[in-house]
């Protein structure tokens, strides 16, 4: 997304930084997120849990809690956002930016009728009467592949399967006809077997309407071959960003390294031992100037433990954030004399299995 | 639904059935009906007047009237069943009582049927209005305190409502007098009714005097749940929708939130049909709590019997009606 299409960018985000004071200290949830979006592109945000992915798409929808600080720049089609929601805009966020929650069974109001839920949104922003609005949610439940809409309309939450209900909130998010769907982890929460085809549901709809996508999961196999491109979230710093078939091939920032190698994957021999990634997330409270990753990473330098690397590489083809990637050969270096003192510069012992190639 | 109303009979039926034998069986224990009737002469024991039976006695006549004394108590005993024992005075009772007809007073012999229904109307408009007057003021502060729990308002709420609750009715109830009627001379301060206008006037004060501490109860209640609501995901999602603060208070979370105010609300609506006596006094108000007090007091248990089985006919009802509130607040108690 280099200057050239700048005028195809939808989304802007940069170096947005939110801060949460709490008793203990303040948690830096977020440091210095910078990404763009084009008109109709798809962006996968991936990261564990604390990452900073849901406080991302939390503060484009303004869904942050009151205590909390933000900096930083969200243009969205030329607005900008954080301004809009000072000035608390209405008929913006549910119309033009909408977003579909984790967990269908909690995220529907359990005491409306579905068919209410979705028309109340399209009487509350675009003041269609109640009839019309009803009618416009059955289409909407026939559009996202429910069977018998029209009985759809008329049950309660509690009456659908987990699968239908996502597919309801779904419905819900795309009744205004928004230019931009944040899905915070839409299939986490359902059946295995359903999860296929709310992705490729939310897929179809996406080209079908051009609107972009960002689509935040924990899980890189679902964010592959979805996302124009994929980032990596680690203790609310993106670390590495690209296209995912050069992320999946040859990635560079430790962590994805390692992310990619917890994984099963269909080429490897079957019984191949999956390697967990050692130790815990870092705490977000008053964390030292250092890489987060460094405690976990097999390839930690003593520069690692020194300062945080930037993001960098070629904008908008690859960045990282690392001092010794992987898959180079600074990398190799240091991850060789790590093997050599069976330990990092953390202190992390590591041994010679599943040395990085 | 079918089989729910019909638990819902057989319980009404049980709760009635077990109270008003309770309450016939004490007031048997405690007291002498006979003396109401008869005065006095109740008191001559019983052997003497099984002699004069036999003839071995002379029967006095110390009433005055025609009748011998133990002549007197015979007729007195058999006029209002007093020969019989207590469960064949509950069965004749319940029977009478089944084809509506309540009896008589033993002190004043006035029909409780009138009693009631002089009675009932005036208590349950009261309920009313103090309900609508605790309801409405609560469904808005509650709500205002939850949307900015911790905050300045719910704070100074909390200290309002404690103070509201720590109150008592007889207090409260003179304090709106001595400002309404003595100083602003807005409300009357008697019970009147010269038409629906006047009653109102008349029931304002004591619905206030009876809603405000209700009103601080309820907001309580309300505040607590509809604080857990907003922490639900449904919440943020109705907020992900672009949804105003306000919109989302009333039309997301109130109605998941009214659970407890519901059920102490039916609780509460039990209590004050014989319960809201000390109002009744303060403002005169001819209630079927006043009138229950003063049956006691008299030793009255025709009366007494009379108004508890319609408390607890009311109290049934009224938790019946909390119980399909239920349904209409969740969906989900529908089919469970």
């Amino acid at each position: 997304m280099a200057e050239a299409s700048a005028a195809n960018t939808q989304l802007l985000v940069r170096d947005l930084t939110v801060r949460f004071p709490t008793t203990r200290g303040t948690v830096q949830a977020l440091n210095g997120v910078t990404f763009d979006l084009a008109r109709g592109a798809s962006l996968g945000i991936v990261g564990e849990s604390g990452s900073g992915k849901s406080v991302t798409a939390k503060t484009l929808m303004n869904l942050l809690p009151r205590t909390a600080e933000v900096s930083g720049d969200v243009i969205f089609e030329g607005e900008d956002v954080r301004r809009l929601a000072r000035e608390g805009r209405e008929h913006f966020w549910g119309v033009k930016m909408t977003m579909v929650f984790q967990d269908p069974m909690t995220s529907l109001n359990p005491v409306k009728k579905c068919g209410e839920q979705i028309a109340e949104t399209l009487r509350y922003h675009l003041k269609r009467d109640k009839k019309t609005a009803l009618a416009e949610a059955e289409d909407l439940l026939a559009q996202v592949g429910i069977p018998e809409p029209g009985k759809r309309v008329d049950q309660y939450p509690h009456e659908l399967s987990g699968g239908l209900r996502q597919r309801v909130v779904i419905a819900m998010a795309l009744a205004c006809e928004p230019s931009l769907l944040i899905a915070d982890e839409p299939t986490t929460a359902v059946d295995v077997t359903v999860q296929k085809h709310l992705l490729d549901l939310l897929d179809k709809l996406r080209e079908d309407r051009g609107m972009s996508m960002i689509l935040i999961t924990h899980d890189l196999g679902v964010a592959r071959g979805r996302c124009d491109e994929i980032a990596v979230m680690y203790a609310g710093r993106l670390v590495e960003r690209s296209a995912p078939e050069t992320l999946f091939s040859d990635s560079r920032h430790p962590y994805t390294d390692a992310l990619l190698r917890s994984i099963p994957r269909i080429d490897q021999p079957s019984h191949t031992r999956l390697e967990p990634i050692p130790g815990r997330p870092p705490e977000l409270i008053n964390p030292p100037e250092q890489c987060a990753y460094a405690p976990r990473c097999r390839f930690a330098q003593p520069d690692c433990l020194e300062s945080i690397p930037d993001i960098s590489g070629v904008a908008g083809m690859h960045e990282f954030a690392c001092f010794h990637p992987a898959n180079t050969d600074r990398g190799r270096e240091a991850l060789a004399g790590n093997l050599a003192q069976g330990r990092t510069a953390a202190g992390l012992e590591i041994s010679g299995a599943g040395a990085s190639s | 639904m079918k089989q729910f109303i019909l638990r819902r009979v057989a319980q009404l039926a049980l709760v009635f059935f077990s109270v008003t034998f309770l309450t016939f069986a004490s007031l048997n224990l405690v007291g002498d009906p006979l003396f109401n009737i008869v005065g006095v002469i109740s008191g001559i024991p019983d052997e003497q007047c099984e002699a004069v039976e036999r003839g071995e006695m002379e029967d006095t006549q110390s009433s005055g009237l025609n009748l011998g004394d133990c002549a007197l108590i015979a007729q007195a005993k058999a006029q209002n069943n007093l020969d019989k024992n207590v469960v064949e005075r509950y069965g004749i009772w319940l029977s009478d009582m089944m084809r509506g007809d309540f009896g008589t007073s033993f002190v004043n012999g006035d029909e409780i049927s009138d009693i009631v229904k002089e009675r009932l109307p005036v208590t349950i408009r009261l309920i009313v209005l103090a309900q609508t007057v605790a309801l409405g003021i609560a469904i808005p502060w509650g709500v205002a305190s939850a949307y900015r729990a911790n905050r300045g308002f719910d704070k100074a709420s909390t200290i309002g409502s404690f103070g509201l609750l720590s109150i008592p009715n007889f207090a409260l109830g003179v304090i709106l007098l001595y400002f309404f009627t003595l100083r602003w001379q807005i409300f009357p301060s008697r019970y009147e009714n010269d038409g629906w206008w006047s009653e109102l006037k008349a029931l304002t004060l004591p619905a206030f005097t009876l809603g405000l501490g209700l009103a601080a109860t309820y907001q309580r209640l309300l505040r607590t749940d509809l604080i857990t609501t907003l922490q639900d995901d449904f919440i943020h999602m109705a907020r992900a929708k672009g949804m105003s603060d306000r919109h989302i208070m009333y039309r997301h979370a109130l109605r998941p939130s009214m659970f407890s105010v519901i059920t102490v609300f039916g609780v509460n609506t039990g209590a004050l049909i014989g319960g809201a006596l000390v109002v009744e006094q303060i403002f005169s108000i001819p209630g079927v709590g006043t009138e229950l007090v003063e049956a006691v007091l008299r030793n009255d248990p025709p009366v007494v019997i009379s108004l508890i089985s319609v408390v607890a006919i009311g109290f049934v009802l009224i938790n019946f009606f909390v119980d399909l509130m239920y349904g209409y607040l969740d969906p989900r108690v529908r089919t469970s």
